[in-house]
């Protein structure tokens, strides 16, 4: 059984932890957060989940397709046509 | 501490995630990418590149070089994003080249509104989308983000003194947690963290309400810290 330990007078990790999302999205400096100074798992969710952000902030295109899929597209372009611009339309 | 995500601008929701799949009629697909918003990120991360301007005036034009040179720019990126958002390398090919004979057909009607790659990218998240529509989307179930299993939610951990992950990950080890997402978390983590698509875009996308974007990658965050620290744990032990 999983037991919720209120850590401040005012707000339980269950009650933070519901609130993260849009603690998140308002880009609020959370650091100062009452609960967190007194709450030390808290405090690590919320480093972790602003590590795992900036990392994948940070992950760059890395793979390469195989050659086949250009040698596919060049033959499908030999038996297709662009879309003319729409300038060109009139 | 504060994450840098972005606020969105439109607080509009256009539609409410049930559970199960999504059904066809929710799940917004277009034909093509509209012409994204020109201050965005995107623009940020996709700086012009030397001579792209140029090929895509050619390609335009059917120079098929030209093409070629557009391929050769942006091919990594796409198949990149295809790779992300399915988890699976025979389908992020297949979608890889269906993204750029998209592009072939449709780079007449870019209007250069907004960097070039980032139409082109909005074109391929289409492209992807319309692929797992077509699939009857059981790959975008969004059933688990409303259900989370267990082991989804952090208070199992509460009072439990363990690992934290700050500055420990690289990048491989991130890549392949990703992976494991189920594939709702998957989309809509990819499409923000990485791509870096605001809410009401991916609302806007997967025809669910800004709220239900931003409490799905909450979560995906969330499951990913489960399963990086399980790494950690298992490396520990080995």
């Amino acid at each position: 059984m999983i037991v919720m330990r209120a850590v401040d007078k005012t707000m339980t990790c269950a009650e933070f932890q519901d609130s993260l999302p849009e603690l998140f999205e308002s880009q609020a400096d959370l650091s100062g957060h009452e609960h967190l100074r007194n709450c030390e798992n808290c405090a690590a969710l919320v480093r972790d989940l602003e590590y795992i952000a900036s990392q994948a902030r940070l992950l760059l295109p890395i793979h390469d397709p195989s050659p086949a899929v250009w040698d596919n597209i060049q033959q499908a372009l030999r038996q297709d046509k662009p879309e003319p611009p729409p300038t060109a339309r009139k | 501490m504060s994450l840098t995500a972005q606020k969105t601008s439109n607080s509009r929701a256009t539609g409410v995630l049930t559970h199960g799949t999504i059904t066809k009629e929710r799940f917004v697909l277009m034909a093509g990418p509209t012409q994204p918003r020109p201050a965005n990120q995107h623009m940020r991360r996709n700086p012009p590149i030397a001579g792209e301007q140029e090929a895509i005036d050619k390609a335009r034009e059917g120079d098929g070089r030209a093409f070629e040179t557009l391929y050769a720019m942006h091919k990594r990126r796409v198949y990149s994003l295809c790779l992300r958002m399915l988890g699976n390398v025979a389908e992020a090919e297949d979608l890889t080249q269906e993204a750029f004979l998209q592009l072939f057909r449709k780079i007449g009607t870019f209007r250069g509104d907004s960097a070039f790659s980032t139409w082109l990218h909005r074109l391929a998240v289409n492209v992807v989308l319309m692929h797992l529509r077509r699939k009857g989307l059981p790959q975008v179930s969004l059933e688990e983000t409303l259900e989370p299993s267990q082991d989804d939610g952090p208070r199992k951990d509460i009072g439990a003194r363990d690992l934290t992950l700050s500055g420990s990950i690289d990048r491989v080890t991130l890549e392949r947690a990703i992976e494991n997402l189920p594939p709702g978390y998957r989309l809509v983590f990819v499409l923000h963290d990485v791509e870096g698509y605001e809410h009401n875009e991916i609302a806007e996308m997967l025809d669910c309400s800004i709220g239900n974007s931003k409490s799905q990658l909450h979560k995906a965050r969330m499951k990913l810290r489960d399963l990086l620290r399980t790494g950690q744990r298992k490396e520990q032990i080995a």
